[in-house]
Formats: C-alpha cells, sequence, structure tokens
C-alpha cells in the first residue's frame, strides 16, 4: 500500500524542481506584472490600486496606432523572411558545386552579435558615408546623400531590412532541412513524367513543405514581434514615432520612464497577444501530430 | 600545542574579520569607465583623504558605463536597496526627490555663495539644493575659417545673430561643396539641448521659477521656426544625426558650423577653427544651456550623513576645481581659477563669460517624457509636417503633466 503511493508521488516529486524554478522565474513575474498593471507603481515607494485606469489611458492615447504599427512591421518582416528563406533554402537544395560552402555563407548574419550586425547596418544606411546612399547616388537614383534613418517611411523600411537579414539564415536552414526530408523519388518520378521544375516545386516541393512554413511563420510572427533590440539600436523608434513597436512603447514607458504600471499595462497586452499566436501554433503541432497519427493507421 | 596553534589562529582570523566588519561601507555609483582621462584618478586621491578623515567607513566606488548608469542607481532606489551616493544628471533631482528617493544636500550659506547662481539653479527644487554639481558644461559656436575664406566670407567674423548665421551658412553652401550648418534633429537628448541654446539666446523659457509652463511663448515659437529654417543649410537628413555625428561632418569640412561644448576643442581635428557665443534672436541676447550632472544621495542607504560629507568633500571648491582641470571639464566654481584658465588659453572666453546669461535643463518630474514631447515638435517642423506655433502650443499642453 505504501509502496503504491509511493509510486504515484514519485513523478510529482521529480517534477518538483523544475515546477518551483518554473514558479519562480515564469509565474510570479507573471503575476507581478498583471498586478502591478493594475496600480500606479511607479518611483515613489507606495503603489495604488488604480483599476482599469492603465488601460484606459493606452487605449485613450496613441497605442492603438502603436500596435497597428507592431502588426504592419511583423506582416512585411515574416513574409520577406519567408519568401526570402524559402527561396534560399530552394538554391541551397540544388544540385550545385560548392553547395556545402554556400550552405556556411548564409550563415554569417545569425552568427555574428546581432548588435554588431545592426551598428554595421546603420553606418550603411548613413547618407554621408554610407554603402547605400553612395551607390545611389553612383546610379542615379539620389541627387545627393540619403538619410535612409531620417524619414519616417524610410527608417521604417530600413528596420525591417535589417530584422529580414538578421532572421533569414535560420528560416533558411529550417526549411532546407524540411526539404531534405522530401524522398526525392517523388521529383524523379515527376520529372520522368515531364513535370517541369515550377510545377514540381508548386505541386510537391511545397505541399510537402507546408507544415515547416507554418510552424516557422508562427515562430516568426513572436520572435519579430517581440524584437526590440534591431529597431532600439537603429533608431530608438523614433523619427516621429514612426519605428515605435509595442516592445519600443512598453520599454521607453516602463524603463526610461519609471511608469511601472502604465508599462505593465502594456507588457501585459502583448502577453496575450503572444498567447493568442502560441495557441494558435500549438493548435496546429496537435492537428499536424493527429494527422501524422492517423496516416499511420 | 597544535590545537592551541589552531584556536589561536582562528581567533586572529575572526578579530580580524570582525575588524574588517566594523568598516562600514559607502556604495557609490559614478558614471563612465574608471579609466579614461584624468578625472577619475582625481577622484580616487580624493576619496582616500576622505577616508582617511572619516575612520570606520570605506568607499566603495562603482563605475557603471554612461548609458547605464543613472538607470541602475534609480532602479535600485525604486527598489530599495538604493546607492548612497550616485552620478545624475542634475535634470532628474526633481524626479527623484518628489519620489523621496534622494535627500537635500543642506548647503550652508558659505557653500550657496560659493557657486554662480545659474549654476545652483540646475540643482535646486523648492528652494532646496537636491544634488551637489560635479560636471558641467555651456555650449558654443564652432566655426570653420576655411570654409568661411572659401564661400567669400571674413573668416575671423562669426555670426552674432540668428539672421547672420542663416545667411552665412546659406553662403557658404552656395559657393562651396560643404554644408552650411550641423543641425540634430535625432531622438535623441542632445536634440533638446541643441533647441534650448536657441530657446535661452531669444529669451525663452521651458518652465519658470514658479514651476508653471511657459513653452508657449513668442521666443520658442521664433526659436523652433529658426531651428526648422536652418534645415535649408543644413546636412540632409537631420533627424538622423545627435550632436556627436556632427563632428565627423565638422572634422570632414562637410558642414562650417555646428554648435558643442567645449570638449570639441580637442577633438575637431586638424579643422582651422574659431569659437564664439551662440547667435542671439530678436528677442533675446546671447545664452547657452548650461547642464550639470551632480552627486546625489539616496535616502535608505542608512549613512546618508556620511555620504553627503563625501559629496561635500568631493565637489568643494578647492577639490572640484583640481578634478575640472583633472577632467578637462568647463570648472564649475567661477574665479580666479576660470580667469587663469581664459588667460592661458582664449577658446575657453565663449564657454565660461556666457555662464551668467545661461538656462538650466527644465526642472521637471518626468525629464524623459519632456525630451521626447519636445523631440516630437522639433523632428515635425524640420520635417516641415507642422508650423512651429502650433508644434509649440501642443507640446506646452503636453508638458503640463510632467512640471
Amino acid at each position: 500500500m505504501f509502496n503504491t503511493g509511493r509510486d504515484r508521488f514519485f513523478p510529482y516529486m521529480l517534477l518538483l524542481p523544475a515546477l518551483a524554478l518554473t514558479l519562480v522565474i515564469v509565474a510570479w513575474p507573471l503575476f507581478e506584472t498583471f498586478r502591478l498593471s493594475f496600480t500606479d507603481a511607479a518611483l515613489k515607494p507606495d503603489e495604488n490600486w488604480v483599476g482599469w485606469a492603465n488601460y484606459e489611458k493606452i487605449f485613450s492615447g496613441n497605442f492603438p496606432e502603436v500596435i497597428l504599427r507592431t502588426f504592419v512591421w511583423m506582416f512585411w518582416s515574416v513574409t520577406l523572411k519567408m519568401v526570402v528563406g524559402i527561396a534560399g533554402a530552394m538554391l541551397l537544395n540544388a544540385a550545385v558545386p560548392g553547395r556545402a560552402f554556400f550552405r556556411v555563407l548564409v550563415m554569417p548574419p545569425w552568427v555574428i552579435p546581432i548588435a554588431i550586425g545592426v551598428f554595421i547596418w546603420g553606418w550603411m544606411y548613413n547618407g554621408q558615408w554610407g554603402m547605400i546612399s553612395g551607390v545611389g547616388q553612383l546610379l542615379g537614383i539620389f541627387d545627393g546623400p540619403f538619410e535612409f534613418l531620417a524619414y519616417r517611411d524610410t527608417a521604417f523600411i530600413a528596420t525591417i531590412v535589417t530584422d529580414v537579414w538578421i532572421g533569414t539564415p535560420l528560416v533558411t536552414i529550417y526549411l532546407l532541412a524540411a526539404m531534405q526530408s522530401i524522398s526525392p523519388d517523388l521529383h524523379e518520378a515527376a520529372w520522368v513524367d515531364g513535370a517541369g521544375r515550377w510545377y514540381r516545386f508548386r505541386r510537391i516541393t511545397l505541399p510537402l513543405i507546408l507544415p515547416a512554413v507554418a510552424t516557422m511563420s508562427l515562430l516568426s510572427s513572436i520572435w519579430t514581434f517581440n524584437s526590440f533590440d534591431i529597431i532600439w539600436i537603429l533608431t530608438e523608434g523614433g523619427p516621429r514615432g514612426g519605428t515605435t513597436t509595442m516592445i519600443i512603447d512598453t520599454y521607453k514607458t516602463a524603463i526610461s520612464r519609471f511608469r511601472y504600471g502604465e508599462g505593465a499595462a502594456r507588457a501585459v497586452l502583448i502577453v496575450l497577444f503572444l498567447s493568442a499566436f502560441a495557441a494558435f501554433y500549438f493548435y496546429l503541432i496537435s492537428r499536424a501530430t493527429r494527422g501524422g497519427a492517423n496516416n499511420d493507421q | 600545542m597544535k590545537a592551541l596553534k589552531y584556536l589561536v589562529g582562528a581567533a586572529l582570523l575572526v578579530g580580524s574579520s570582525t575588524s574588517a566588519l566594523a568598516q562600514t561601507e559607502i556604495y557609490m555609483i559614478n558614471c563612465g569607465d574608471g579609466v579614461t582621462g584624468n578625472g577619475p584618478a582625481k577622484h580616487a586621491e580624493l576619496i582616500a583623504e576622505w577616508e582617511a578623515a572619516n575612520e570606520g567607513y570605506t568607499v566603495n566606488l562603482e563605475y557603471v558605463p554612461w548609458g547605464q548608469c543613472q538607470e541602475k542607481s534609480t532602479t535600485l532606489a525604486a527598489a530599495g536597496n538604493p546607492p548612497a551616493l550616485a552620478y545624475m544628471g542634475s535634470r532628474t533631482l526633481k524626479q527623484l526627490a518628489l519620489n523621496d528617493l534622494i535627500i537635500p544636500m543642506d548647503l550652508s550659506a558659505e557653500e550657496v555663495a560659493a557657486y554662480a547662481p545659474p549654476v545652483l539653479g540646475t540643482v535646486t527644487y523648492d528652494g532646496q539644493a537636491w544634488g551637489a554639481p560635479v560636471a558641467f558644461s555651456t555650449k558654443a559656436l564652432y566655426w570653420n575659417k576655411d570654409l568661411f575664406e572659401a564661400a567669400g566670407l571674413d573668416p575671423e567674423t562669426p555670426p552674432t545673430t540668428w539672421e547672420e548665421l542663416y545667411d552665412m551658412a546659406k553662403q557658404v553652401q552656395d559657393n562651396t561643396d560643404a554644408n552650411g550648418f550641423g543641425l540634430a534633429a535625432a531622438s535623441f537628448d542632445n536634440t533638446m539641448h541643441q533647441f534650448l541654446n536657441f530657446v535661452y539666446s531669444n529669451g525663452g523659457a521651458v518652465i519658470n521659477d514658479a514651476g508653471e509652463i511657459v513653452f508657449d511663448s513668442e521666443n520658442n515659437v521664433q526659436a523652433l521656426e529658426f531651428y526648422g529654417r536652418l534645415a535649408e543649410v543644413s546636412q540632409p537628413g537631420p533627424l538622423a544625426y545627435d550632436r556627436a555625428k556632427l563632428r565627423p561632418l565638422f572634422t570632414e569640412g562637410q558642414i562650417a558650423m555646428f554648435i558643442s561644448g567645449p570638449w570639441e576643442r580637442g577633438l575637431v581635428g586638424d579643422v582651422n577653427w574659431g569659437v564664439a557665443p551662440v547667435p542671439h534672436g530678436p528677442m533675446g541676447d546671447h545664452g547657452t544651456l548650461l547642464i550639470t550632472d551632480s552627486l546625489a544621495v539616496f535616502k535608505g542607504s542608512g549613512v546618508e550623513e556620511q555620504a553627503r560629507s563625501l559629496a561635500k568633500w568631493l565637489t568643494n571648491a578647492e577639490n572640484q576645481m583640481a578634478y575640472d582641470l583633472a577632467a578637462g571639464n568647463t570648472p564649475i566654481y567661477s574665479g580666479t581659477g576660470t580667469e587663469e584658465l581664459i588667460a592661458a588659453d582664449a577658446t575657453w572666453a565663449p564657454f565660461l563669460e556666457i555662464i551668467p546669461d545661461g538656462g538650466p535643463e527644465p526642472f521637471v518630474t518626468d525629464y524623459v517624457g519632456l525630451q521626447d514631447t519636445i523631440n516630437e515638435a522639433i523632428q515635425g517642423v524640420v520635417l516641415g509636417e507642422i508650423d512651429a506655433a502650433t508644434a509649440v502650443a501642443d507640446a506646452a499642453a503636453v508638458l503640463e503633466d510632467y512640471k
């Protein structure tokens, strides 16, 4: 009887350290963030319960505009990463001489520390000394030096391009692995039947890597939504708020301006958005798993 | 016998550690890397002297990089674990005082009299000085004499008014490959600082002594209008430039003029340069933004009195002057020291003689909020998206929340 009880609880006891750790480093800060979002916590030692005031303040200000900008930024960044990633994976999967070398070549944006990579991009965007403005002038695209980070639209695009540069290698490698899992027999059979490259891509490659594309799109959306360092180093959210996304706005409010309560309310909204992404991701995974299990039967 | 030796050894060890524990620590956070220039060595020397005179207290001085030092001190204080003494931008003192995180410096009448009133104004709120000024800067206009000559201007005559500044910058722009002026308009604190030089050179202000927002004034509208107009004769894309990024343009001969602090004198390289007071606007006289950083005593460390004593020791007239000279800073205390400085190097004059006419960084409860609001107005006008009068009025309305 005693042994049976011990056997029953033993697995839970093994889980206890991990559970305690999770409570301390995930659950408690999350709970605290939710609690703070209903207070006027700031630099002062005491804090008062303010109910929904922080949330009302958020939605009466320009935060809805910031939310919209965040989604537009994420949409373009993730879409470009997926398009370039698929194209890159196709090229790296092709039977060309020196393929291994090209596979290594795709890694630097991922391997270089993000801050250094972003600083390099910052210089490239400089109008006086930057390569892009210089080449643009040589080709007659610009009349004189053009500062990409000085205008809202071009700064917005510049931050997306940098994010795509940093995020694409992971997408490429992930999709390359998915492509390599496709049996060559399928392509050979289609080729024998007279199918062209584009037809084979549409009818064989794309459908078979679609679960990987979906998974990577979702994961990339979560990472991109939370992307802070690229925008902060390049523009700090400027000019005139043109690159201020939710995470930048939250940082400025909570850390730079010490408005912990208002910052926490913003953070809670980010958590809710990301939870929705994560829920969809787990739904897709479970559907894919069920589909796989059904196919096995 | 062997056991006795161990016992004696253990007793000595306990004794020595007890004696070490008897030393009360004063945790001090300073900004910088702690090695650049002669300033850190001078501070170390002064701290050692204070420790020798205050038996039982030891100073644990930590240098934290500029980007993080103030944020670290404030966050530690907000979390209830403050440093005893910390290097803070004086602009933050009101916010810290209102949140009960720091204590006043309790300056004596003699100590108050030693400071030039505008310098003391940078740390004073509600009749109390909340920090001891430890670093100080004023701004002036640098001009490139060779570019002036190439543009057909007298290389020895800098502009004294805004109109002259614009006209000379335009003449350089029209007659050379360089731009006339270096304009900072990035989303950064010194964009607001650059603009405030023009505000104070046109009789304007952001907040008055009574703590009222007075930003919405004709003086400030003119200053913002002129700042936006300068974009016509400045380097392309000023919103991509903070003040530090203008120096390379000046040293490369790509801009003929820019406004900065005395440290540029040693950094502008081979340029044939001159330096003059910031040109004044139609409603004012030459002015400048006075920026001080201070040593602030945080509440709750348990050694507040000793921290205050240390702050006063480091910043008294004699020690502060020695530190300023070692670090190459603008001297905080005026007097014979500064006169000697000007006599030895006349390029100090525009930075030191302007002090009585300078204005402080606005003392508000949310400095970053103030900075973002004013920068937003500047950027809007520089981009031509909003007119100066509307931008000033909008900003003034927002600033009411930060006074």
